[in-house]
């Protein structure tokens, strides 16, 4: 291999992915709002991995909290995995249009996926799990603290790395023959293994039992952190390279699906029967012909399902996935849910239709996905979940609802508030800037969790008449603040700033 | 047509505002059925941005614009109605098919038996071969040749075109240059709007010049034909 020209283009590419860098926080809008988020993430993060270490705990939950550590640790390279095959290599850091005039290498761009990597809420919240856990089972021993929690940074570096190689590996292999057909029957296959060691307790010993569960005893004080940091490090930089020439290999091949699906014909159907009916129609086909999108929607509606196939849920627990599923999917498109049509807007908004139709019509198609997406996840999460008490029932259909309601109406807003011109062909793409993309999922997070923890609570305590009122004011409420979107979408000068913004 | 008295397109003293930045400062335009206006103008002189209002999808920050009568910020589904506009981008939902584009403006413009004059113009505009394929993957010659014909299907009284000779091929220019004489032979107005000069001229009667968000000269059509045509313009441009 040639040792020089390998370094000389790595060398380069940190180079050149400072200058995208520096590129996009020139393009932040409000540069005030994103230094506070950016001090708020830093603190914390930092907050997590220290302040647990000081707060009072009962020995028993720092046995239950230790045990837990190998399923975290594992939890992360899960998520970084399961994130990079699904956004097709991770995040990009110049869009691909924008991308295309400038000599940006392949491994620029895995390095720009790793940076962005942790700009993620489903990143950062297992990430500070880890950390607070790890604080709380090492305890207020500085020295050990510090030791531990350096294992846990370079455990999660690599996680994210061994994402970003098994991302782009993906990527090249559905990029090649039969691509797709290869990628879904080796996703296959994964779900059968997690739903066998799921049900064979020994497979589930077995699956732990490697560095997860070694690093695991490290963090615990039960081995020698130094030689963690010996290990990991050296590993964290053979996954950055291997990630490298992974990303070449895939940059080789065209993007198969997305030419695939650009240049596929559909059949004509026969009119439709009303106006409404005619957008419905239009919005739906932008939705499902869109490769990230349907394939972001399947991921989600399903895999918190399998995991429940696996690993049994009560219906006590089922009642928070509607949530997670909901605010994944609304974070597909539906934060931007303009951008859809891209330039298309502009000849959509010269339709001789009114404007509550037009809306109608994308939220209805919107909060049909969302509906959807929960429904599926909570019927797998309830084949195994055995007969639920009445109060429980209500509270899961209640939650379904409700978080539909939410961030429907938390779409709408942000669409409407701050639209951004992105081209959603590529799976890479997100519908907003990552740090706002943060924003809008750690705000979606914390409305849903805690709407399906109240309503959790109340089932729990056999009070399905206060499960149906706290919803109906939640449903309530976002009705309300979704009819204020319908007066501003109302206003042709707010439409006209959404249309020119999103078609720019 | 609508049966209103006075010019199709009336446009006085129009102006547009993107914040701090006056797009459009005092546009004065008139178009009378059956005749055909070009607009010429360097880049950002508020030939785009006045068509846009024109189309209904800008409201104006000032002065007047009527299509047909119809005020474009008090009636403005009544101006969609009349209108045929083709955007200066893009101007396609990547995800649909021709058809689907035809269909969805046949439905809400309540356009009858549309489907032979569709089949009839995608021969014309050589996209009868892809009329079922999504538009994600058309050429930009191939878009704008799409979006000239969307904006001619419900045969408008008021014909908007931006750009639509930019990047499109011989038989392009000539299926648009066919779509304008059969608008103006029905007695609908057209506005284009263009860099191409010449084909400006060969499209229109009567050329209107934009310089800095304002009208500086109208002028038949002859007047910038040619090298002196250019010279003049040039002129105008300065």
């Amino acid at each position: 291999m040639p040792t020089a020209r390998s370094w000389t283009e790595w060398r380069d590419a940190v180079a050149d992915l400072g200058h995208l860098l520096r590129f996009r926080a020139a393009t932040v809008r409000r540069r005030r709002t994103t230094a506070v988020a950016g001090a708020v993430l830093l603190a914390l993060t930092a907050g997590s991995a220290v302040v647990p270490a000081w707060v009072d705990r009962a020995p028993e939950e720092v046995d239950r909290v230790a045990g837990l550590l190998p399923a975290y640790l594992l939890a992360l390279v899960a998520l970084s995995v399961t994130t990079a095959v699904a956004s097709g290599g991770g995040r990009e850091v110049l869009a691909r249009d924008a991308a295309a005039v400038h000599p940006v290498s392949p491994l620029t761009d895995h390095l720009g996926a790793l940076v962005l990597a942790p700009l993620s809420a489903a990143w950062l919240l297992q990430t500070w799990f880890l950390l607070g856990a790890v604080a709380l089972v090492v305890g207020p021993h500085p020295g050990r603290l510090a030791a531990a929690q350096s294992v846990a940074l370079l455990w999660v570096a690599c996680a994210t790395a061994c994402g970003q190689v098994v991302g782009w590996l993906g990527e090249w292999l559905r990029r090649g023959p039969r691509g797709v057909l290869v990628v879904r029957s080796l996703i296959g296959a994964v779900l059968l293994v997690v739903g066998a060691v799921g049900l064979l307790p020994d497979l589930r010993t077995g699956l732990v039992a490697g560095p997860a569960r070694w690093t695991a005893e490290v963090l615990r004080g039960d081995g020698p952190a130094a030689l963690a940091v010996v290990l990991l490090a050296p590993a964290l930089a053979v996954l950055v390279v291997a990630g490298g020439y992974a990303a070449r290999l895939a940059a080789r091949r065209v993007p198969r699906d997305e030419s695939r699906l650009e240049s596929r014909s559909y059949p004509a159907r026969p009119s439709a029967a009303s106006d409404l009916a005619a957008l419905v129609r239009t919005d739906r086909g932008s939705i499902w012909r869109s490769v990230p999108v349907r394939r972001g929607t399947v991921f989600l509606a399903l895999a918190p399902g399998v995991v429940a196939l696996a690993y049994p849920l009560t219906w006590n627990t089922l009642v928070i996935l509607p949530g997670l599923v909901v605010s994944g999917c609304v974070l597909l498109f539906g934060v931007n849910v303009w951008a859809l049509d891209g330039r298309g807007l502009l000849w959509r908004e010269t339709l001789p239709v009114s404007p509550d139709v037009t809306l109608l019509a994308r939220g209805w198609v919107l909060a049909e996905l969302l509906l959807g997406a929960g429904l599926v996840t909570v019927v797998l999460g309830a084949v195994r979940a055995g007969l639920p008490a009445g109060a429980e029932l209500v509270a899961v259909g209640a939650a379904l609802v409700v978080v539909t309601g939410q961030a429907l109406s938390g779409g709408l807003r942000w669409s409407m508030g701050s639209p951004y011109a992105v081209d959603l062909r590529s799976a890479r793409a997100t519908p907003a800037p990552p740090l706002v993309m943060v924003g809008y999922s750690t705000r979606l997070a914390l409305a849903t969790t805690a709407t399906s923890l109240l309503l959790a609570a109340f089932a729990e305590a056999g009070r399905p008449d206060r499960v149906l009122v706290a919803a109906a004011v939640l449903l309530a409420w976002s009705a309300v603040r979704i009819a204020g979107v319908r007066r501003r979408w109302r206003d042709p000068v707010q439409r006209a700033r959404v249309v020119a913004t999103v078609t720019a | 047509m609508t049966g209103e008295e006075g010019p199709a397109v009336e446009v006085v003293g129009l102006r547009v505002e993107f914040g701090a930045v006056e797009a459009v400062a005092g546009v004065d335009l008139r178009v009378e059925a059956g005749h055909a206006v070009a607009l010429l103008g360097r880049n950002g002189a508020g030939k785009s941005t006045t068509m846009r209002v024109l189309a209904g999808v800008v409201p104006p920050n000032g002065g007047l614009a009527r299509v047909c009568g119809h005020d474009v910020l008090r009636d403005p589904i009544a101006v969609r109605r009349l209108v045929g506009y083709c955007p200066d981008v893009g101007g396609l939902v990547p995800r649909a098919t021709p058809w689907e584009h035809l269909q969805l403006s046949a439905r809400l413009r309540r356009l009858d038996h549309w489907e032979p004059r569709a089949r009839d113009l995608l021969e014309r505009f050589e996209l009868a071969d892809v009329a079922h394929r999504v538009t994600a993957g058309f050429s930009h010659g191939m878009s704008r040749r799409l979006s000239v014909l969307l904006a001619a299907l419900h045969e408008p009284a008021v014909l908007l075109l931006d750009e639509p000779f930019d990047g499109v091929d011989p038989v392009g220019v000539e299926a648009t240059m066919e779509i304008v004489d059969d608008a103006r032979a029905r007695g609908a107005a057209v506005l284009v709007s263009t860099h191409l000069r010449d084909l400006a001229v060969r499209a229109c009667g009567e050329v209107t010049v934009l310089r800095g968000g304002a009208r500086v000269a109208t002028v038949p059509a002859a007047a910038m034909a040619g090298e002196e045509g250019a010279r003049a313009y040039r002129a105008l441009l300065d």
